[in-house]
């Protein structure tokens, strides 16, 4: 037993997917591609009004004043197939892409022997292509060609108890023969398939041809299925008609897709462990951004903030054209918090916190530091934290050769410029911005320097612990002059 | 004294987490004075805890830092909201490191907005808040509501929230401690957990009243 889903309207359903709400509205599909632009498809509020297929754009608008007008969109039609054969692929191990909004189904091995357990069978698998905005129709047969026949007459689905009788007065025209064949049965009066199928396939040869015999055949024999596997990309695309200036409709756009795409990955029992961001823009360029999930989610408002955070700080030189988000999937994670395990509670939430106080602060202001492996003073990196789940490090070695301090030091960033007297060679006296007086005490001078190797790079201070009577700090002389490094606190 | 028991059951947590051993080697160093984390026990979780020091070189920043090693030794994460970006990094050591997030700030408005969303957030459960080096300016700028605020938002987690500052100015605070060391140049010549044995500090009314509350 085979079974056919069929996507009518196929290009028609793919440009409105992302727009559900035009699907009950007078709309027409046009093919801007032509070279005389037509309407391919129109909706069935169009069809009332008499919008037929065909008709330009213009003798549509005049017929039916309030139809909206879509061209054909390659990305979302691409976007709806891989969708009909992602959710077709959870049914049937054994896929076939048929055609463009075809997909047939071998459900050998399926426990679909009674037409009860079939339609069961059909309305989930309908129903979850309904999730995607796709109205289907599904056909059984006992070959492929019966069964795509079957789902062009389903409402929505048909289970052909006698195929014999189904096919028996059913118009020729469904076999989709050439112009020439239809135009010569019709002279003869051959009108059914049932007429066709009695002539036999000798005289069907002999007077039409090999290519009217194919055509019975499609129906009588069952044929191989040309196997595909569904594609592991989930991805969602759109060609915008019109510019677009403003992230708040790219946010609306990207709202709908997050949607779209969690229920691609939930319907194959996974989640969306990264998110690619592409951005086709007027100029040319591209602008591409990854987004890492900390733990992996379908859960729509994370996803959705994760971009909002970052597309509200974006600014691009031209307006976007065309949009790609791409999911990668990944496995749901599983933790079970330690007894001394400081784990964060919500990665994701934190994932979102840490790009805002970036935004806020500056992407190398917010993070954990990491000593460079230098001795010049205050030389470090800020790197992203790892807090998640699992990597929290484990507690590390104190450094070997770590300079043991007791008092900490408030460092000045910069230095701040000083004016120093020396008597001897210990500072006296010190006036800057922050510190200024005589020196009470003094410990020095601590004379370090390097990266004399490098040209550039060398440095060479000298630097003494000094009490006034507003507190401790750090000075240094170099070559550049003297400055307070930070007050010890 | 722990029981036998007591003392069975770490023995086996020990073999079992190998990093905790660590930690509890490294605890006999300790053994002869008082715990380093001089605060711990008496800071408010969930509630904003306020560290004031008036003078330059009281012991503010050998505080935080002897809270940051306390913290990591227990493997917890936290963050530093430094308002005028002067935490001294490289004193530190790398499991500290790793266990911080610093924000670097240079004004107090903009801690303030790093302090609130990690509030937000929830996921750290230690958060400093240091604006002892910022400007009084900036300070003054800073309505009262703002700490009120800030108590709401850290009431609902089990976090702690220390603001260091320059003088008492947090209304809402919970718990207050102020700094009355003023060190001296030999005492560059300790280590830390002395310095912090030797710091003296009071905690005002409502602060040792809070305290009381939550040891109770």
């Amino acid at each position: 037993m085979f079974a056919v889903v069929q996507l009518p309207d196929f290009f028609l359903q793919a440009a409105l997917r992302p727009e559900p709400e035009l699907r009950g509205q007078a709309v027409a599909l046009v093919d801007a591609r032509l070279a005389k632009p037509v309407v391919v498809e129109p909706t069935a509020a169009a069809r009332r009004q008499g919008v037929e297929a065909g008709m330009t754009p213009s003798q549509a608008a005049a017929r039916c004043p309030g139809l909206a007008v879509r061209n054909r969109n390659a990305a979302q039609e691409l976007c709806a197939a891989e969708i009909l054969l992602q959710t077709a692929f959870a049914f049937s191990p054994n896929i076939e892409s048929t055609a463009p909004g075809v997909c047939t189904l071998d459900l050998t091995g399926l426990p679909l022997q009674t037409e009860a357990a079939a339609r069961a069978w059909a309305a989930k698998l309908l129903g979850a292509l309904a999730r995607f905005n796709l109205d289907a129709r599904a056909g059984f047969g006992p070959n492929p060609g019966l069964a795509w026949l079957a789902a062009r007459a389903a409402a929505p689905a048909l289970w052909l108890a006698d195929p014999k009788k189904f096919i028996f007065d059913m118009p020729v025209s469904a076999l989709r023969p050439p112009m020439e064949i239809l135009q010569a049965l019709d002279l003869w009066g051959v009108q059914t398939i049932g007429n066709f199928a009695a002539l036999g396939k000798d005289q069907i040869a002999a007077r039409l041809g090999q290519e009217a015999v194919q055509l019975l055949e499609t129906i009588e024999t069952r044929r191989p299925l040309k196997l595909v596997s569904p594609p592991v990309e989930f991805a969602e695309r759109m060609d915008f008609e019109r510019e677009i200036e403003t992230t708040e409709a790219l946010l609306f756009v990207l709202n709908r897709f997050i949607g779209q795409l969690a229920l691609r990955l939930d319907a194959v029992y996974l989640v969306v462990a990264e998110l690619h961001l592409r951005l086709a823009l007027a100029s040319g360029d591209h602008y591409e951004r990854v987004f890492k999930i900390p733990s992996p989610t379908n859960n729509l408002q994370i996803l959705f903030r994760m971009l909002q955070t970052h597309l509200e700080t974006l600014r691009a030189d031209s307006p976007v054209t065309a949009l790609e988000l791409r999911a990668e999937p990944g496995k749901a994670g599983r933790h079970q918090f330690g007894l001394f395990e400081a784990a964060l509670r919500d990665p994701n939430q934190f994932a979102e916190t840490l790009a805002r106080l970036s935004v806020l602060c500056g992407p190398d202001n917010a993070g954990s530091p990491q000593l460079s492996a230098s001795l010049r003073p205050d030389s470090f990196r800020m790197a992203a934290p790892e807090f998640s789940s699992g990597k929290t490090p484990l507690p590390v070695a104190p450094r070997e050769n770590s300079i043991r301090q007791g008092l900490q030091l408030r460092r000045f960033r910069p230095p701040l410029a000083a004016h120093v007297e020396f008597r001897g060679n210990q500072p006296a006296l010190i006036h800057s911005q922050r510190c200024r007086g005589p020196v009470v005490a003094t410990q020095g001078p601590f004379a370090s320097s390097g990266d004399w190797w490098e040209p550039g790079r060398s440095w060479a201070r000298e630097e003494w612990d000094v009490q006034t009577e507003a507190g401790l700090y750090r000075v240094f002389r170099s070559p550049e002059g003297c400055f307070v490094e930070g007050v010890y606190d | 004294m722990p029981s036998l028991k007591v003392i069975q059951l770490r023995q086996a947590l020990a073999e079992k987490f190998p990093g905790m051993r660590m930690r509890l080697e490294a605890k006999p160093a300790r053994e002869s004075g008082p715990e380093p984390d001089l605060f711990q026990n008496c800071l408010v979780k969930g509630a904003l805890n306020e560290l004031s020091a008036g003078r330059e070189s009281t012991g503010s920043a050998t505080m935080m830092r002897a809270l940051i090693a306390h913290a990591a030794a227990r493997n917890q994460i936290m963050a530093a909201v430094d308002g005028f970006d002067s935490l001294d990094v490289s004193a530190l050591e790398p499991a500290e490191l790793a266990r911080l997030l610093w924000i670097r700030c240079r004004d107090a408005e903009t801690a303030l907005k790093a302090a609130d969303l990690l509030l937000r957030d929830g996921n750290l459960p230690l958060i400093f808040l240091d604006l002892k080096l910022n400007p009084e300016a900036q300070l003054r700028k800073i309505p009262a509501t703002t700490w009120y605020r800030f108590q709401r938002l850290v009431e609902t987690t089990s976090a702690i929230c220390l603001a260091i500052t320059p003088r008492p100015m947090i209304p809402a605070a919970r718990a207050r401690f102020v700094l009355k060391t003023s060190f001296a140049l030999r005492d560059l010549e300790r280590d830390a957990p002395e310095l912090v044995d030797a710091a003296s500090w009071e905690a005002d009314a409502l602060g040792q009243r809070n305290a009381n509350l939550h040891s109770a």
